[in-house]
Formats: structure tokens, sequence, C-alpha cells
């Protein structure tokens, strides 16, 4: 399985990132495209004092991918994920999902799309606290229109894959952190959506729910075929995914991949030297 | 900046947290000023200076209603400033982490509260003046009162009224506000967002059995009032009320937990946004079932009040009709009245074109107990204070005949023993009905009567309007005439009509008789000696007109101020509620949006649920008062009342304008949550 890297470029000056990823033809065949980011750019402020927080950025998804985002505060990632979210809007560039233009999705449409095509997981859970465990998982699926019975099934089975199927009848305030975010993980994938948006998922959790989560997801991805794109800087929470894309600046800065068979410990240790080298250019600046 | 120009730029920012708050000042104010006004309005000014007792008396408690008023409002201001506050919370943190003291936060404060305070006051007081010259002509056309000699009117007594009350509820409101800034602590204010509503959770097998038992006893304690009601004692009529209050009190409280059970497990509850809404209302019952039960009562007093007031409105207009036949009836003690009269220079003869003089006697054998004999142990019960061993009034046939000629009334017919009861004192009636049902006989001068009809003869022989006089035998001729012994001359009726027919000239003629014997009717009025000694009772065509006019038109606007108040206060609290609330389903909403749930959708879910908020204690409140208006209804036919339709419709109009008012000022300003 041959993936060439991409290569990161320091940011300043006249150099533009130039990123090419070539995937190796078998694997094309194989896995469709899930994600497609085209030289999206963003921008925050008004004509006078212009802010770029995504800088002609392109990178995509394959199905069936666990892919992490990390970048230091400020460094555009967040402002990604809610672009490809759909809860912000691209300046310039496209993000397509499934194939489709996101950018040209509006009212109803972008509403239906989000419900039938996205699953969310937040940094702060964001479970609707007068609502049982199972109510709110099945409540992604009753915006989609399933049938009653449907539901029933659906949330037991997903609940038993994440271990959570005791808290069923729980109110939020009545879980741990861990179990939370593993109902907010349920009700994400429950919908069998094409992409599975984290946001700092392990955020607000201790380092044993953290790793407990982290591995439903991995589970998540490897059982259920899920897609996941999470957002993180925490290279711990990282070294779960395949794939990580680092980002500076609004741009990308470089980009590593699990090896198969690697490690987790050494991708992590990977992912630290990066971090690292991504640290270090700020202490350059200083 | 300084603090009023934050002040300023604060509430242009939250204008729409604070629309509630401005719409419940100025109908607070308007209503405050429309009703204390009513006093120096063109409609009443006549009646007020007909100086009838019973008109300044009801002025008196309007003025009294209005403490209570303004009570219920001062709360309400401050409820409404408690949302305010909460909404800002992490504002004033900010305020404070920025250096700010408190005492500074407490002076912004104290600016806001005074410019929203005197803005609203202003429109309010406006809108007022205008509202009740609309009042008075509506309440004109309603009484058919003469409009031609009306006026714009501003009351300025009732503006100073007005304007102090409410500068004591924001001096209060002022007090709360400073106390509640310096109560809390800054950890709190900052984080104020981020804390959730505690989930109660009450057992669901108690709350079920307690609904299905409050539900029961709710529906038995008003069919009981609505079907036995007229009958019953005041103190079992208090324990079935008594019931109705704690069964509402119950049934909200356990309604959370029916209402949820049973939704959850029926199949449409795993559809759409349902689930999310039935949970939402239900989070908020459980907080708030105490205030759903208090506002569901008030609605119920409301209803109740608008309906038979109005009611009672049309039942004094019909029966206003024939209350005066003649221009004058007066009862003078110890004096023949011509005499009297004369002797104050205001012969008779000067003023009447026609009159007749009649003798009233008292019985020195009969008592007003001997009336009730059979029942007279119920009628104590009823009547604690009576002196049951007071001389009963009798009169003779062929005078009391003459009356009802001159009223235009059917004559009575007696044989040799039978005697007739007038009266239309109504719950004394009851039992005077029932003495003459079991064959109650009369001893007079060792001879027995029997009554000669199976009822009291419902009439009156003084003119009075709405006053009831505790009754007057009638008896043959011959009785009185040759049983000397047993009577005494008591006191001699006047009954006549006046040379002039208009009203105009009647109020002339009518202040020529009281300027002379003024002071007496006024100490026969009140149960006084007279500065002469001559006790009168006196009342002529105009007073009993204009007071009957006065006391009704008092009576449907004391009704209408305590229903709209009320109604306004439990609309204002409902829609502060759920705008409190609707600041922590900010976050909801937008979880709902992310999951998937279209703008459409969410739409739906908040205007159910704010209409959920609206509705239930309103549809629980007019459960209640279909039976409690059976129960009103049935009480107000047993003193000849006509139906309660045009009542209900009145009421229910003014109900569906400030409700409906209410709840579209709070769906709008809840929808820039779900956007």
């Amino acid at each position: 399985m041959e993936r060439n890297e991409c290569q990161g470029y320091s940011v300043y000056g006249e150099k533009k990132i130039r990123r090419k990823v070539r995937i190796g033809n078998e694997r094309i065949n194989e896995m469709s495209v899930i994600l497609e980011v085209k030289n999206a750019e963003k921008y925050y402020g008004n004509k006078g004092n212009l802010t770029a927080a995504l800088n002609d950025l392109s990178f995509s998804v394959e199905e069936g991918e666990f892919v992490g985002i990390m970048g230091a505060s400020g460094s555009g990632k967040t402002t990604l994920l809610n672009c490809i979210s759909t809860i912000d809007r691209l300046s310039a560039g496209k993000a397509l999902i499934g194939g489709e233009d996101i950018s040209e999705l509006k009212g109803k449409k972008l509403d239906e799309f989000r419900s039938r095509k996205l699953g969310f997981i937040f940094q702060d859970f964001n479970l609707l606290d007068t609502m049982t465990a199972e109510e709110n998982i099945s409540l992604a699926l009753s915006i989609k229109g399933e049938k009653p019975a449907e539901i029933e099934k659906k949330v037991n089975d997903i609940a038993e894959k994440l271990g959570i199927s005791e808290v069923l009848k729980k109110f939020p305030s009545e879980m741990s952190g861990g179990q939370k975010q593993r109902v907010a993980a349920a009700r994400a994938v429950v919908t069998d959506p094409e992409l599975v948006l984290a946001d700092e998922p392990t955020g607000a959790l201790d380092s044993k729910a953290s790793k407990a989560l982290m591995e439903s997801l991995m589970k998540l991805n490897s059982e259920l075929g899920s897609t996941i794109l999470m957002v993180t800087h925490d290279a711990f929470s990282a070294s779960y995914a395949g794939r990580i894309i680092f980002i500076k600046d609004g741009k990308i800065f470089t980009e590593i991949v699990r090896n198969e068979g690697e490690e987790r410990k050494d991708f992590f240790k990977r992912i630290v030297d990066v971090t690292t080298v991504l640290g270090g250019e700020i202490d350059e600046l200083i | 900046m300084n603090s009023f120009k934050l002040a300023l730029k604060n509430i242009r920012k939250s204008w729409s947290d604070y629309t509630v708050y401005f719409l419940t000042l100025i109908i607070g104010v308007a209503i405050f000023y429309m009703f204390n006004s009513i006093g120096t309005q063109g409609i009443m000014e006549d009646v007020s200076k007909s100086g009838n007792d019973k008109v300044k008396m009801l002025i008196t408690a309007i003025e009294v209603v209005s403490v209570a008023v303004a009570l219920v409002l001062g709360l309400l201001m401050i409820y409404a400033n408690n949302f305010l506050i909460k909404r800002r919370k992490k504002e004033f943190g900010i305020y404070l982490l920025l250096g700010m003291n408190k005492k500074k936060v407490s002076k912004i404060l104290v600016c806001e509260t005074c410019i929203v305070g005197i803005v609203s006051m202003f429109i309010g007081l406006l809108l007022g003046i205008f509202g009740s010259q609309f009042l008075s002509i509506i309440v004109a056309k309603m009484f058919a009162v003469d409009v031609t000699s009306y006026t714009f009117a501003i009351s300025e007594k009732a503006a100073v009224i007005t304007v102090l009350s409410f500068l004591v509820i924001f001096f209060v409101v002022l007090l709360f506000n400073t106390g509640t800034i310096s109560r809390y602590k800054l950890i709190d204010l900052i984080n104020a967002e981020k804390k959730g509503e505690k989930q109660i959770i009450r057992n669901t097998k108690v709350s079920i059995a307690l609904f299905i038992i409050s539900t029961i006893l709710l529906v038995i304690a008003y069919a009981v009032i609505g079907i036995f009601g007229n009958r019953m004692r005041g103190r079992d009529f208090a324990f079935t009320a008594g019931l109705v209050v704690i069964g509402t009190f119950v049934l909200f409280w356990s309604f959370v937990g029916f209402f949820q059970t049973v939704l959850s497990k029926s199949a449409g509850y795993k559809k759409g946004l349902t689930s999310f809404v039935v949970r939402q209302f239900s989070g908020n019952m459980n907080t708030s079932a105490f205030s759903f039960a208090l506002i569901s009562l008030l609605l119920l007093a409301a209803i109740c009040a608008f309906s038979s007031g109005f009611s009672f409105r049309t039942y004094l207009n019909k029966r206003l009709g024939n209350a005066t036949p003649v221009d004058l009836t007066m009862r003078v003690w110890s004096v023949k009245p011509t005499e009297y009269l004369a002797s104050k220079g205001i012969a008779v003869e000067g003023w009447a074109k026609e009159y007749m003089e009649l003798p009233v006697y008292e019985s020195n054998e009969i008592t007003i107990g001997d009336m009730v004999a059979p029942v007279i142990e119920e009628a104590k019960k009823t009547f604690m204070y009576a002196r049951w061993d007071s001389a009963e009034n009798v009169m003779r046939l062929s005078d009391y005949n003459k009356i009802e000629r001159a009223f235009g009334r059917e004559e009575l017919k007696l044989n040799d023993d039978q005697y007739a009861v007038v009266s239309d004192f109504d719950l004394l009636n009851t039992f005077q009905i029932a003495a003459i049902k079991q064959g109650n006989k009369l001893t007079v001068g060792g001879k027995e009567y029997g009554p000669a009809y199976n009822s009291v003869n419902y009439e009156y022989i003084l003119m009075s309007g709405l006053t009831a006089s505790m009754g007057t035998i009638v008896l043959p001729d011959a009785a009185v005439d040759e049983g000397s012994g047993s009577f005494r001359e008591d006191s001699y009726l006047l009954i006549a009509n006046y040379k002039v027919s208009d009203k105009q000239g009647r109020y002339k003629t009518d202040a020529l008789i009281m300027d002379k014997v003024g002071a007496s009717v006024e100490a026969g009025n009140n149960g006084e000696d007279a500065p002469d000694g001559i006790n009168i009772q006196l009342s002529t065509k105009n007073q009993v007109e204009d007071a009957s006019i006065g006391i009704s038109v008092i009576v449907v606007f004391l009704v209408l101020y305590i229903g709209i108040v009320f109604v306004v206060a439990c609309a204002a609290i409902i829609a502060l509620k759920v705008l409190s609330d609707s600041i922590d389903s900010v976050q909801k909403f937008r979880i709902l949006s992310r999951i998937g749930a279209g703008e459409d959708m969410r739409k739906k879910a908040l205007f159910i649920q704010v209409l959920m908020n609206f509705l239930l204690p309103l549809v629980v409140a007019f459960f209640g008062s279909v039976f409690m208006l059976g129960f009103i209804k049935g009480m107000l036919s047993s003193v000849g009342m006509v139906s309660l339709g045009p009542g209900m419709v009145i009421s229910a109009l003014i109900m569906l304008l400030i409700y409906g008012g209410y709840f579209l000022t709070t769906y709008e300003g809840c929808r820039k949550i779900v956007k």
C-alpha cells in the first residue's frame, strides 16, 4: 500500500504550499472519496482588516478512513470542521461530501443533508439534558423519519456495541463524562452517516475515559466502517486515527499515516515529533 | 461611558428581552389609571353628584381593590425584573471582571429601571387617558346614558395616584435589583449560562395514581358545586372550593408523570421532535407545577368574574325598567309626611301633581320571627344577627292595594281570615315561603289568620333600586280597624308624582326637597337619630336610576379591573417563564439543528412548546369554569337574572386579546433561538 506523504513547507513568505497526494491505483478503485476539500478559503473581518482562517487548503477523506486533524489553537482546525459540518460557509473553494457540493445546499436541503449524511460528536457532549440516553440516541433517527420499531432495534444494537446498554434509561446528569460521550458517539453513528465529525471528543474527559472513548471510535471505524474526521490537539487521542493532517495558519503543514502493522505507541511518538516541530516553528518566530 | 449611556445602550441591545416587561408595565399603568379615574369620568359624574352612599362606597371599593392590584403588579414587576437579571448575569459578571464595582453595576441597573419605568409610565398614562375615554363611551352605550354632555376628561387625581403607586413599585424593584446583584458571587455570574436545569424525577406510579385521583376529585368537586352549589351552606361550599384548589395543585404536580409515561408509550412519541417537546414540557412543568396551578386558578376566577359581572349588568338594566314607577316615595316616622313637609316650607301641593299618604302599622303581637316560625331554627343559622323579636310591619289591604295601583301592579285579594306577605328580600323569602307552605298561622287580637297565597308577594313599598326590606304583612282592613289594641301607628308612606316630567326638572325638584330634609334622610339611611327627631326614608326616581346605573357600572368596572389584572398577571408570568426557559433552550435547539432537525421542524417544536405552556392552565381553568358557571347561572337565575351568554362572549374576547397577545409576543421573542 504505497502512499506518498505530502510535504509541508514553511509557511512564511512567498512560498505556497504545494500539496500532492498520490494514491495507489488499486486503492482508489476499492474506496470512494467521501469528503473532498478543494482550495478552501475562509476569511474573517472586513475589507480593511482581513484574516484568513483557512488559506487554500485541500485534502480528501476516503470511505472507511479515520482521519485526525491536529493543530495549535488558532490554526484553523475548528473553522475547517465548522465549514465541513455546514455550520459555517467557506469564503472560497469547495467542500464535497459524497460528491455533493455542500456550499450549494440551502434551507431544507441543507437540513436534510445534515440529518442523512453527517454525524456529530462534540467536546461538551451536547446531549439534551431533559432526555434519557435512549431518547437522545433515538431522536437522531426520529428526525430522519425512521419507524419507531426500527428505531428501538438500532438504538439497542449501537448501545451494545458501545457498552452503554445499562445507561440507556438514565439522564445525562446521572452519567459519567465517558458515558455521556459514548452516548453522543452512538447518536452520531446510529443514523449510519457517511461522515462522522468529532470536535475534540476527549477534550472534556479524563485519560481513562478518553482511552475508552477512542477505543469505541476505533471500533466504530473498524467494525461498522464509519468514516470519522476528528479534530483534536491531543496526541494521545490522535494516535487512534489512521491518518493525521496537521494544520498551521490555515494551511496544511504536513500529513502522516499510520503504517500497516505500526504499533499505536510508535505512531503516537511520530505525532509527538511533528507537534514538536510545529511548536518549534513558533519558537523560531520569537 | 457613564452609567446612563451604558444603560440606554443596554436597553436598546436587549430590547427583545424587555418587550414583555415593557408590555406588562404599560398595560399595568394604563389599567391602573383607567380604573382609578372612574369617579371623574363624564358618565359617573352625574351619578356621584346624586350623592348616593352606595356609589361612594363602590368607588371606595375600587380604590381598595387598586391597592391589591398595585401589590400584584408590584410582584409581577419584581418577577419580570428577576428574569431580566437572570438573562444578563453573564454580562454583569463581565462588568465585575473588568473591574467595575458592584455599586457601579447597580447604578447601571438603576438607570435602566428608571429609563424603562419613565418611558413605559408615560406611554401607559397616555394609553390610559385615551383608554378611559373609550371606556366611558362603551359604558355609556351599555347603559344607555345620555352622552351629549360628554367631554374629554383627564383625572389629575388618578394620574397622581398612578404615578405615586408605580414610583413605589419601581423603588421596591430597585431595592430588589441591587440586592440581587450584591448577593451573587462572580463565579456564578460568569458561569450562569452553563448551569442546566436539574432534572427532578418523580415516581411515575405515584404520579399516575395521584393524577387519576386528583382528576376524579376535581370532577366531583366541580360537579357538586355546579349542581348543588346553590343549596349549599357556606361551610360546605368552602370545603368543596378547598377541594377544587387542592385538586388543581395535585393535578398539576402529578400531571408530568402521567403525561410523560402515557405519551412515551404511544407510537407517536418517536416521531420527529415529539419526544423532545414532551420532555421539554415535562421538565418545565416539573419545576413550576405550583405556578401553573396558581395561574390556572386565577384564570378560572377571571373567567367566572367576567361572565357573571356582565350578566349582573344585564340583570340590573332589566330590573331598573320597573323599579321606578313613581317620582318619589318617602316614609316618615312619628308625623305625617304632608304635615312635616309643610312645616319645612315645601308643602306637597307646591311640587306634586298627585300624591297619596298611607299609614304603616306596627303589630304588638306579630314579630319578624313569627313570620318564619316553622323554620326559625334554620333561619337563625343564616341570619345570625337578626332581631327576630322585633315587631312586624303591617298594612291594611285597601292601603296596600293603592300602592299596587299607583305602581301599576296587580291588586291583592284576601278573605277575612287571610294574610299576605310582601317582601323582596331573596334570602329571607326562602324561609318566609317555607313557612307559608306549611300554612303558618298568625294570631292577631285573638283571631287566627292563614296565608292567602302560597308564596310571598315579591314587591317593594319604597323604591330603592337594590336594597330589600324585611317585609310587610298585609291584613284585611277589618283586622286592623277592629283590633286597635293590637296595632300602633308606626309611620306614613308618601307616594308622589312631580309636576315636572323631564329628568332635569326632576333633579330640580329633588334638590328642592333634599335641601330641606336631606339631613334627616341621611340620618335615616344611616340608622342614626335625625337632628329634628324625625326619621325619614326617601328615594326619588332619579336617585334610584342613577344609583342603579352607578352600581352596575362599578360592578362591571370592578369585574373588568380584577379580571384583566388577573389575566395580565397570568399571561405575563407564563411569558416570562417561557422566555427565561428559552435561554436554556438556545443550546438545545442548536444541538437539534446539528443532528439534522430542519428549521421548520424546530419552529414547529418551539411553537407547540410555547403553546402548551399557555394552553394547559387555560384548558384546566376552562374545564372548571364550565361547572362554576353552571353554579353561577343557577345562583343568578334564582334572583331573576338572564343568561350568561353575552358575558361569556365578552370575557372570551378580552381573554383572547390579552392572552393571545402575550402568547404571540412570547413566541416572537423565542423564535430567535431556533434561527
